[in-house]
């Protein structure tokens, strides 16, 4: 009896282990149009995920228009399109299972570094509980303590992409500060020793001080 | 849409084999037949990384085969394989910084079409190896979701606790350059009236010498 107990649990730890659902955020640099496609596996599962462009200073004009995204679903239909964001989160319910396309799209030419992270999570419902015996309350209830935990995840991954853009500016200031005032301490001083250089020059006896 | 792409028996049965394992819900990627796709990720020290790869494009009956190269931070080459369909390679992060790994199509395929790579990334609590945990500490079933849970918080713990060091370096950082604008800005105004005291100093210095005042 004991070791029926046992390898049922066994089984239902195994079963388990298919809703483990987990992708690490990671970073694309993207010419002109990329795309990264995963595959849902059942209808009804939440796709939810975010992204964030990393490297986003131009030098002189503070208005980048912005990377497009959209999301296609495996009939074809886009899902989601935003233009012109900076970094943006998304979740939405699978309406079908299939190969779900995520597309990044760069109008300028420069190439654009991007974090993302996308995550399906999927919870065994009362529908698959009829079906299947073995499947036991507690089981879904464990898979959605554990979707919230990803949400909570995916949601500091984004904060941490975000933290990343953020101390860049950040250090990009520091270097722009120390390197523009000495740089334009040297340029005065340089000016103006340029400045006696010309008025000594005007009053030197060779050129003629007759002439003022 | 990806194009001039077939699945063959062996594949499928590859993939649904695979995909009651960890390398469920990995990412596809477009590899251009020319040129390298690279994917990063920042990651700090002493993390566990684990990643598989299996090229998923057929063409003309024949699995298109990648390169595949590994580089950390500093430069040392961690994984490098050449004409591959699949592959694995996990290690341990020694320094923090940005981790790249870049995929290039070889070119003996001879296809037009792009090879799509299905790459299954895991870092940190990802990775971890539950199957040893679960015989050391001889846990199954919920006890072992449980234990799975606790992984994950204590990762979400983790986290927070490095955004919050980041935050505090990020303020002390904007603190200093705050400083530094005031400090720097009083200093100009002062090297500008030094300078032009100096200016103003020396022609007059100069024009008593030429005797024109």
């Amino acid at each position: 009896m004991e070791s029926k107990w046992r390898k049922i649990w066994g089984l239902i730890g195994l079963l388990l282990l298919n809703f483990v659902n987990n992708v690490s955020s990671l970073s694309l640099t993207i010419t002109k149009v990329d795309c990264v496609y995963e595959i849902v596996r059942s209808e009804g599962d939440i796709v939810s995920g975010n992204f964030v462009v990393v490297d986003h200073h131009i030098f002189w004009s503070s208005d980048h228009p912005g990377i497009d995204f959209s999301i296609t679903s495996p009939g074809g239909d886009i899902l989601h399109n935003l233009k012109g964001t900076s970094g943006d989160k998304f979740s939405f319910k699978a309406p079908r299972s299939g190969l779900y396309q995520f597309c990044f799209h760069n109008p300028l030419s420069t190439p654009e570094t991007i974090a993302f992270y996308i995550h399906i999570g999927h919870i065994p419902n009362e529908h698959n509980l009829a079906k299947n015996e073995h499947l036991d309350p507690i089981n879904v209830k464990i898979a959605e303590l554990r979707e919230a935990l990803e949400a909570v995840t995916t949601e500091q991954k984004y904060l941490k992409a975000r933290d990343a853009v953020h101390r860049r500016t950040n250090e990009s200031t520091k270097t722009r500060v120390i390197g523009y005032t000495v740089g334009q301490y040297i340029l005065l001083t340089i000016a103006s020793v340029l400045q006696i250089v010309y008025i000594r020059r005007l009053f030197s006896k060779s050129v003629g001080y007759n002439r003022i | 849409m990806i194009k001039a792409m077939t699945f063959p028996p062996f594949l499928v049965v590859l993939l649904l084999a695979l995909s009651t394992g960890p390398l469920c819900d990995a990412i596809w990627l477009n590899i251009p037949k020319t040129g390298t796709k690279c994917v990063s990720e920042e990651i700090h020290s002493n993390v566990v990384v684990l990643s598989d790869y299996v090229v998923v494009s057929v063409e003309d009956g024949q699995t298109a085969t990648i390169a595949v190269k590994v580089t950390s931070p500093y430069g040392n080459n961690l994984h490098h394989r050449e004409n591959v369909t699949y592959g694995r390679f996990a290690f341990t992060t020694e320094e923090a910084g940005n981790y790249l790994a870049c995929f290039w199509s070889d070119n003996r395929t001879r296809g037009s079409g792009e090879v799509v790579v299905n790459i299954d990334w895991k870092t940190g609590i990802a990775a971890k190896d539950w199957e040893s945990v679960a015989r050391k500490e001889k846990l199954q079933g919920v006890e072992l979701e449980l234990r799975k849970l606790e992984g994950a918080v204590e990762a979400i713990h983790e986290n927070l606790l490095y955004l919050k060091s980041r935050e505090a370096e990020m303020r002390s950082t904007s603190e200093t350059t705050n400083a530094r604008v005031a400090w720097f800005s009083i200093m100009s105004l002062g090297i500008c009236i030094v300078v032009s005291g100096l200016q103003v100093w020396y022609l007059k210095r100069f024009f008593q010498k030429k005797k024109l005042i």
